[in-house]
């Protein structure tokens, strides 16, 4: 003690700068290491590269991209890449290629698109004529607008590319679609900003809803998972470690939550717990997920005990604590970690399992949520359309792909059984 | 285990009535099957239980449910809609959760799962026998179809260990095992049902085409089979990765056993050794992950189903919780737990045969 103070004196400088070189300096060390240690799993690479893709995606992107929640009328189940395009009369065509080309012009926007909120910073420079959608009630249709295109009686109008499709190549009206043919030509395609995954039954950009619908349901799944391997941990190696009553009564428990229908109880719960808070369902699904994790950290808990290292700390008489966290803890906790990651997954399908059923909450936009919609919307049934339940698909797909690639890589990188491959 | 009580029971003569009973209670308790089925029963009826309370805290009633139909369909008043649908029901709603309970418990001591309520005169038990063939077959057919060509190419992974064969194996296997069966169901739907017209979604709804005879004729069974393939294909999809990859894991640690590198030096015929001393001891743990996931294929079918539109348990438990219909939910929620603890048991007795070591050292 006395000799520690008198070094401490001199040290303290130096300490001070060595802890706060060193503890960032370790840590780079350590996820360097882990990074070249994976990387020479190809599979688990991929994996981790997904998983890092999904946090950018999920967690940081949201902040850049806004929430796109303005239905637009006109861009009602927009194809991939679709977008606002200009349309002038073939007469202007090398003319007026852009917003700036056409100032102190008349340019027609139907209302209730996406158009007018695209042309609002130009209205100062040109004139805005305003078209109505539908030309079933009063004033003039999207028909009229184009009519009114082709006679010159306007300069350029904004059209979204997929009412260019609707309204001028599949017209009905054999009149209009050879004054169309004839008289309008679309002089820039790629005016508007780009609908990247289309746009969903209210003409609102999928791509935004993707940003935006993943982190509350990965924070959902990782809280269940959280719970899960925490209560599976402490009752499987409490039951391993005390034996007896305290095991009999978990291991009972176990039995009789396993033997539940899970998915099906879950259903029932969904119902009777209407949910206003989706990371609520990932309480309850961690809460219900424990029992099989359970059963296999207590059979390692059970192992690692007759190990000749815990026999020696427990002739050493150091406690109970000590044994499980210093001896038996950092011998499993690679299973652990593993094991964590899978319950990631159950909890993912277990949730998003519910919302596809219509049975959890929906006030939070997820993936899941536009799944939904867009299976009851019966875009599915649409080629155009079904990037709105294609999309969250995928989203989800390749999600839970990641995480069970990167957990097999560690799997790998941890069981020396299998490092060595056996051969 | 039954040799080691006999002497006791010699030593201690029962003298009283109640102790010979207590000591046959002892004797059945101490013969591992009996336990094992005692506890069986035990916890299906523990299950069934507490699942009876949860169904009936679920808000609303059938009466209510269907009320609230009659009350947007017709636009009648509450009351009258209210008296239309009580008079049909032989549901009492303000009979106390207690009574239903003791009520349902003494009609299934004679196995009677009662009526369902939102459709009176129809036997619960009548509808299970007509729902339950169906999910048995599909789920049966994939799991089957799944476990086989889980092994086959599990094995196969382990012996090209290493290899490109293997790698390419494994990706795949990880791949199909991460993404969720309904999401393989949707996938199946949209991209090849929809976006290439390979099928009719719509025509293969329901469990065979309403234009056949049931019975053992081409047109009901290919008609069965059709409907049947997207969940089977979906099962198959979602449940194969797991066995390969288990498969090998356990393959590759048989192959390192002494047994089999001395067939090997006995010369024995490379596909014997595969198929006597290596698939046959590296099979016996999945046989107990295999009846595990019985009752997880079994729980998922509720989404499948719905999505397929494949009338099984499933779709019959999801329309019998939209409606509350409490007796019919209740009647599948004891198939679904029995046939978990009874595959459950089946593992645990059926293990000792499979494998002799368990078996010896389970009469030590």
């Amino acid at each position: 003690m006395t000799r520690k103070q008198k070094t401490s004196d001199t040290l303290a400088n130096d300490s001070l700068t060595a802890i706060i070189l060193e503890i960032p300096l370790n840590l780079a060390k350590a996820i360097w290491g882990f990074l070249v240690k994976i990387s020479k799993n190809r599979s688990g690479f991929i994996g981790f590269l997904g998983l890092v893709a999904y946090f950018i995606l999920t967690f940081i992107l949201p902040s850049f991209i806004p929430f796109d929640d303005e239905a637009n009328l006109d861009e009602i189940t927009g194809p991939p890449g679709s977008r606002i395009q200009l349309a002038v009369h073939v007469d202007n065509a090398d003319v007026y290629q852009s917003l700036e080309d056409l100032e102190g012009r008349v340019v027609g926007v139907v209302t209730q698109t996406g158009g007018p909120s695209f042309i609002a910073p130009y209205e100062d420079t040109l004139t805005v004529e305003e078209f109505r959608w539908s030309s079933r009630r009063t004033g003039p249709g999207i028909q009229a607008a184009l009519t009114a295109l082709a006679n010159q009686e306007i300069d350029a109008m904004l059209i979204f590319s997929k009412s260019v499709d609707e309204v001028i190549t599949n017209q009905e009206d054999p009149d209009l679609k050879a004054l169309f043919d004839a008289n309008i030509v679309i002089s820039n395609p790629t005016l508007g900003p780009r609908h990247w995954l289309g746009s969903d039954t209210q003409g609102r950009d999928i791509g935004s809803h993707i940003v935006h619908g993943g982190r509350i349901l990965i924070l959902t799944a990782v809280l269940g998972g959280v719970i899960s391997t925490g209560i599976a941990l402490v009752f499987g190696s409490l039951g391993a470690l005390l034996g007896g009553t305290v095991d009999n009564v978990l291991t009972a428990l176990t039995n009789l939550i396993l033997a539940i229908p899970r998915f099906p109880l879950l259903v029932v719960l969904a119902g009777l717990i209407s949910f206003n808070n989706t990371l609520f369902l990932g309480v309850l699904i961690g809460v219900l997920g424990w029992p099989a994790l359970m059963r296999a950290i207590r059979a390692q808990v059970l192992s690692l005990r007759e190990r000749d290292f815990v026999e020696a700390a427990q002739s050493l008489g150091l406690g109970m604590p000590h044994i499980m966290f210093r001896e038996i803890l950092p011998n499993m906790i690679s299973f652990v970690i593993i094991n964590f990651i899978f319950s990631i997954t159950f909890a993912m399908y277990e949730q998003i399992g519910l919302v596809v059923l219509g049975l959890a909450p929906i006030s939070d936009y997820t993936w899941g949520v536009m799944l939904y919609f867009g299976r009851t919307r019966g875009t599915l049934f649409n080629s155009d359309g079904a990037s709105m339940a294609l999309s969250p698909v995928m989203a989800i797909a390749l999600f839970q792909v990641c995480l069970v690639l990167f957990a097999r890589a560690l799997e790998e990188l941890f069981d020396p059984r299998l490092r060595s491959g056996l051969v | 285990m039954v040799s080691q009580t006999s002497p006791m029971l010699e030593d201690a003569k029962p003298e009283s009535a109640t102790e010979r009973i207590i000591e046959r209670a002892m004797k059945i308790y101490q013969n591992y099957i009996l336990r094992v089925l005692l506890q069986a029963v035990l916890t299906v009826w523990a299950v069934t239980s507490f699942t009876f309370i949860l169904i009936r805290l679920m808000p609303g009633n059938p009466i209510d449910v269907l009320v609230e139909q009659i009350l947007v369909q017709e636009g009648i008043s509450y009351e009258e809609a209210y008296a239309r649908v009580a008079s049909s029901f032989q549901f009492d709603p303000d009979a106390s959760t207690l009574d239903q309970y003791l009520d349902w418990l003494g009609d299934l001591i004679r196995f009677d799962l009662g009526e369902s309520i939102t459709s009176p005169g129809t036997k619960v038990i009548d509808e299970i026998a007509r729902f339950l063939p169906w999910t048995v077959f599909a789920v049966g057919a994939g799991l089957l179809i799944s476990f086989i060509l889980g092994i086959v190419l599990g094995m196969a992974m382990a012996y090209y260990r290493n290899s490109p064969l293997d790698h390419l194996l494994s990706l795949f296997a990880s791949f199909i095992t991460g993404i969720p069966n309904y999401i393989w169901g949707l996938l199946i739907v949209i991209i090849l049902g929809i976006q290439f017209g390979l099928f009719n979604v719509g025509q293969l709804r329901g469990t065979y085409a309403s234009d056949v005879e049931i019975g053992f004729n081409y047109p009901f069974i290919s008609s069965a089979l059709a409907h049947a393939a997207l969940p089977i294909i979906t099962y198959v999809i979602s449940t194969l990765g797991g066995w390969m990859l288990n498969m090998k894991s356990s393959t590759m640690s048989v192959l390192n056993e002494d047994y089999v590198n001395v067939a090997e030096a006995r010369g024995l015929r490379d596909s014997r050794i595969i198929s006597a001393y290596v698939g046959r001891n590296a099979m016996l743990p999945l046989f107990t992950q295999l009846t595990i996931s019985i009752g997880f294929v079994l729980g998922s079918g509720v989404v499948i189903e719905e999505i397929f539109v494949y009338w099984g348990l499933g779709h019959y438990l999801f329309a019998s919780i939209t409606t509350r219909d409490y007796t019919s939910m209740q009647g599948v929620f004891l198939i679904l737990t029995m046939t978990v603890v009874m595959a459950n048991v089946l593992a645990d007795l059926g293990y000792g045969l499979l494998d002799p070591r368990v078996r010896v050292s389970g009469e030590k």
